[in-house]
């Protein structure tokens, strides 16, 4: 049964890591649009988040695992579940990178200007770096929401950690102990990434921003 | 040199900031700006560099006019960016509150500007941001991050990393102004060493014993205009607009 469970947690982790992985890459994309100069761009991003945002994870997942076959675009649940725990994981994220950005004191942005920086190197060098130090937190936030979220797929039939233990508890009647397992295991995935998140953030915290919290 | 011709700013809120300032600052020349807060002193410092824009009036650097352009119907309209930015590249500033990047350490910020507006080979800029650093008395403390740093310290990086892009004149915005009193003297001390050099600056300050060493000439605004310009003998000690000897008066 332990081992089981394992194989569904690892599961759900590349699922997770997949999510989180594309809904970053995705939400990075997203968040620039925000900023965008022409109007018809910042009108698409609140429409994308807000909709999005709005939708449950689950409907989503019935949406793409569902729906899309209907328009003779049928994929497997793997896929489609990657799909949707992107794209539900990247308004989210858009969100976040957007706030990090708003975060940057207006005259680091002047200082930036005042050396007449091209756009390129003024991202990677001023922007990029200082938004992710403010978006961090509420970044590992979100990520341990993709964690969790993942478990919606075993709806469309995603074999991760809870569709394990739902399968389990069918053939052993055992639903505390198993269920109880499956949380247990979901909790440590959990913590681990907000380890990462607090090692990454004292990590930054030598590379220079301890100051900010004067 | 820089010309400054009836510039005029009003803020969206209707304020006028600025109400027509002529300026000429010649090469190797140092003009302090002086006046009460809100006597539009670092507005008129930061539309030299394009941080502000305004509305009316125009600034040349060595007869190029900058940041606007008429076009053929008359329309004045904003430079691009990429234009904005090379001529930004050939003016330092140095703020009242540093604003170095924190995730930099001090050669980092100084390297930045060179490095990635003007492209110039790392190796080069490692040397000059070296040398900038321990001209300001900072060679010790190249790896050290902004927050390690006095803020003295800070202050005397963000001019080594004004400096770094050979700017054609340094702009000083109440430089000293958040400074420790202690911390003051250090950096005067830099800038003093700078004097030497012939380096053309305009420096907002309210240091006005500073001002009176170093500056060619005073200009003292109030209300948006400059009401007062001379050499600080005549400022300072012959002081004619009743407004400048009440601010004098304050001050001491």
């Amino acid at each position: 049964m332990l081992t089981l469970l394992l194989k569904g947690a690892l599961a759900t982790l590349i699922l997770a890591i997949v999510g989180i992985g594309g809904g970053t890459v995705l939400g990075v994309g997203l968040a620039g649009l925000s900023f965008g100069r022409a109007w018809p761009l910042r009108f698409l991003y609140r429409l994308y988040v807000f909709v999005t945002r709005g939708t449950p994870v689950l409907v989503l997942a019935l949406l793409v695992f569902y729906g899309l076959p209907a328009m003779n675009f049928a994929l497997g649940p793997y896929v489609a579940g990657c799909i949707v725990l992107v794209i539900y994981g990247s308004a989210f994220f858009a969100e976040v990178f957007r706030g990090g950005v708003l975060a940057i004191p207006a005259a680091q942005m002047e200082s930036g200007r005042s050396l007449g920086l091209p756009p390129g190197a003024f991202f990677r060098k001023i922007i990029a770096p200082i938004a992710f130090r403010y978006a961090l937190p509420p970044y590992v936030n979100v990520c341990v929401m993709m964690v969790k979220a993942s478990s919606v797929l075993s709806i469309i039939s995603v074999w991760e950690l809870t569709l394990a233990a739902r399968e389990i508890i069918e053939r052993t009647l055992q639903v505390f102990t198993v269920l109880g397992t499956a949380a247990l295991l979901y909790f440590l995935i959990c913590f681990a990434v907000d380890r990462l998140g607090r090692r990454a953030e004292r990590h930054l915290m030598r590379r220079g921003f301890v100051g900010e919290r004067a | 040199m820089i010309d400054i011709r009836s510039l005029q700013k009003r803020f969206a809120n209707g304020t006028e900031v600025l109400r027509g300032i002529d300026l000429a600052i010649g090469d190797g020349e140092i003009v302090a700006l002086i006046g009460r807060s809100g006597s539009g002193k670092t507005t008129l410092l930061r539309c030299i560099n394009f941080l502000e824009e305004y509305d009316q009036g125009e600034i040349r650097l060595d007869g190029t006019a900058l940041w606007y352009r008429d076009e053929p119907g008359g329309r004045r309209v904003r430079m691009r960016e990429r234009e904005i930015r090379m001529l930004r590249q050939q003016m330092g500033i140095v703020f009242q509150q540093f604003n170095l990047f924190p995730h930099m350490t001090a050669l980092e910020n100084v390297c930045l500007g060179p490095l990635e507006a003007k492209a110039r080979p790392p190796a080069e800029v490692r040397d000059l941001a070296q040398a900038l650093l321990s001209r300001v008395g900072l060679g010790h403390r190249t790896s050290s991050y902004p927050y390690q740093l006095s803020g003295g310290e800070q202050q005397r990086v963000a001019i080594a990393r004004a400096l770094a892009m050979r700017p054609k004149v340094l702009l000083l915005d109440e430089i000293t102004s958040a400074l420790d009193p202690e911390l003051v003297g250090e950096v005067l001390e830099v800038i003093r060493g700078l004097v030497a050099e012939r380096m053309m600056m305009v420096i907002v300050t309210h240091e006005l014993s500073f001002a009176r060493e170093v500056a060619h000439r005073v200009a003292y605004l109030s209300q948006g205009r400059i009401v007062e310009l001379g050499a600080p003998i005549e400022i300072f000690d012959r002081p004619r607009d009743p407004t400048l000897k009440d601010f004098l008066r304050r001050i001491r």
